[in-house]
C-alpha cells in the first residue's frame, strides 16, 4: 500500500503522479519523487559500469529501496526503455515486504504496457487511461480506510 | 510435447497482438487523415467490405460448407465457423427479430479492441467498423444484401459489443460494380 506512485519518462519528466487522497501537500511528494530520480540515475549508471555477474541482470527490474528518509521509504523500478516507476511508502508501514513491492511494480509495469498499446495514447504524453487509474487506485492506501480497519 | 504446444499457443497469441496493434495503428492513422469520426467510420466500412468480398472465397474454400437454407443457418455459420476461423472468437447469436430477418452477434471480448480506450473526442467512432463491412461484403458475394451496424460497443462503456445484421433482400441480378 503506497502513499504515492509516479511514472517518469525517459527524459525524466513525469507521465503520471498520484498521491493518497487526503495528503495535505502533494507538492512535497512531487519534490521527493524528483529528488529520488538522482538516486535512480546513479543506480542505473553504476550497474552499467560494473562487470560482476549479478549486477547487469538488475537493469530491467526492481531497484530496491532508493533512500530512507524520516517519514518515508522510496522504491524504484526501471524498465529497459528507461521509464521509471517510483513508489513512496510510509516508514511506519512495516507490514509491506520487499516481495509485495516487487509484485506491485510488476502490476504497474503491466498496466503501463496496456496503456502504451492503446493506439490513441501518444507516447510521452500524460497517462489518462481509466484502466491504469484503477490499478494505481488499488495500490494507493487511503488513510481513512486504514483507520476503519484497525 | 507440451513444450511445443505451449510455444505454438504463445506464438499465436503474439501474432494476435501484432494484428491488434496493426489495426490500432490503422485506425489512428485514418483519424489523423480524415479527422471526422463519420468519415473514418465510412472508410473502415469500405475497407471491411473489400476484405469481406475476398475473404468469403477463402472461407468457402476452407470450410467446404454447402448452401445455407435460411438466415438462421447463415447466422450460425458466421458466428461459429467464420469468426472462429479468422478471429478465434465465437460470438453468440441472439435477439432475433419477430420477422426473423434481423439478428445480433454479441462479442464478449473484441480482439481488435484489446488495450484500446477511446478518448472523449472520438466518442462517435465505431472502432471495429471493419467487421461490419466485412460481413456485409461477404454476404453480398453470396447474393444476400444485408445492413450491419453496431448496437453496443464495449469501448463506449457497454458490457459487450453487439453487432446487428439485418437482411434486406436476396440479390438475383449481376453483382454490383463495386464501391468507388
Amino acid at each position: 500500500m503506497a502513499v504515492c506512485i509516479a511514472v517518469i519518462a525517459k527524459e525524466n519528466y513525469p507521465l503520471y503522479i498520484r498521491c493518497s487522497a487526503n495528503v495535505e501537500d502533494e507538492l512535497k511528494f512531487h519534490f521527493t519523487v524528483h529528488t529520488s530520480l538522482d538516486v535512480v540515475e546513479e543506480k542505473i549508471s553504476s550497474t552499467g559500469k560494473t562487470s560482476t555477474a549479478g549486477a547487469p541482470d538488475m537493469r530491467e527490474f526492481y531497484l530496491g529501496q532508493l533512500y530512507p528518509s524520516e517519514d518515508y521509504r522510496i522504491y524504484g523500478y526501471v524498465t529497459n526503455t528507461k521509464v521509471k516507476f517510483v513508489m513512496v511508502v510510509e516508514a511506519s508501514n512495516t507490514q509491506i515486504r520487499d516481495n509485495d513491492v516487487r509484485s506491485m511494480f510488476r502490476r504497474l509495469h503491466n498496466a503501463y504496457t496496456s496503456v502504451v498499446c492503446n493506439p490513441f495514447y501518444i507516447l510521452g504524453s500524460n497517462i489518462s487511461s481509466k484502466a491504469f487509474e484503477k490499478v494505481v487506485a488499488g495500490m494507493i492506501v487511503d488513510e481513512q480506510k486504514k483507520e476503519l480497519f484497525t | 510435447m507440451s513444450k511445443t504446444t505451449g510455444r505454438a499457443f504463445e506464438n499465436k497469441k503474439l501474432v494476435g497482438e501484432l494484428f491488434t496493434l496493426t489495426y490500432g495503428a490503422l485506425v489512428s492513422q485514418l483519424i489523423k487523415d480524415y479527422e471526422k469520426d463519420d468519415e473514418v467510420n465510412k472508410q473502415l466500412d469500405k475497407m471491411g467490405y473489400n476484405i469481406g468480398v475476398r475473404l468469403v472465397e477463402d472461407f468457402m474454400a476452407r470450410s467446404n460448407l454447402g448452401k445455407c437454407q435460411d438466415l438462421r443457418e447463415t447466422a450460425d455459420v458466421i458466428a461459429k465457423v467464420a469468426f472462429k476461423m479468422y478471429l478465434n472468437i465465437t460470438p453468440v447469436v441472439t435477439n432475433w427479430s419477430l420477422a426473423n430477418d434481423e439478428f445480433s452477434l454479441i462479442l464478449e471480448n473484441n480482439p481488435l479492441a484489446e488495450f484500446v480506450e477511446l478518448p472523449e473526442r472520438h466518442s462517435d467512432l465505431s472502432y471495429a467498423n471493419v467487421l461490419c463491412g466485412a460481413i456485409r461484403g461477404a454476404l453480398e458475394m453470396l447474393q444476400l444484401e444485408v445492413e450491419t451496424w453496431f448496437l453496443k460497443d464495449a469501448l463506449k462503456g457497454d458490457t459487450a459489443t453487439e453487432l446487428r445484421v439485418k437482411f434486406i433482400k436476396k440479390l438475383t441480378d449481376a453483382l454490383p460494380a463495386g464501391e468507388d
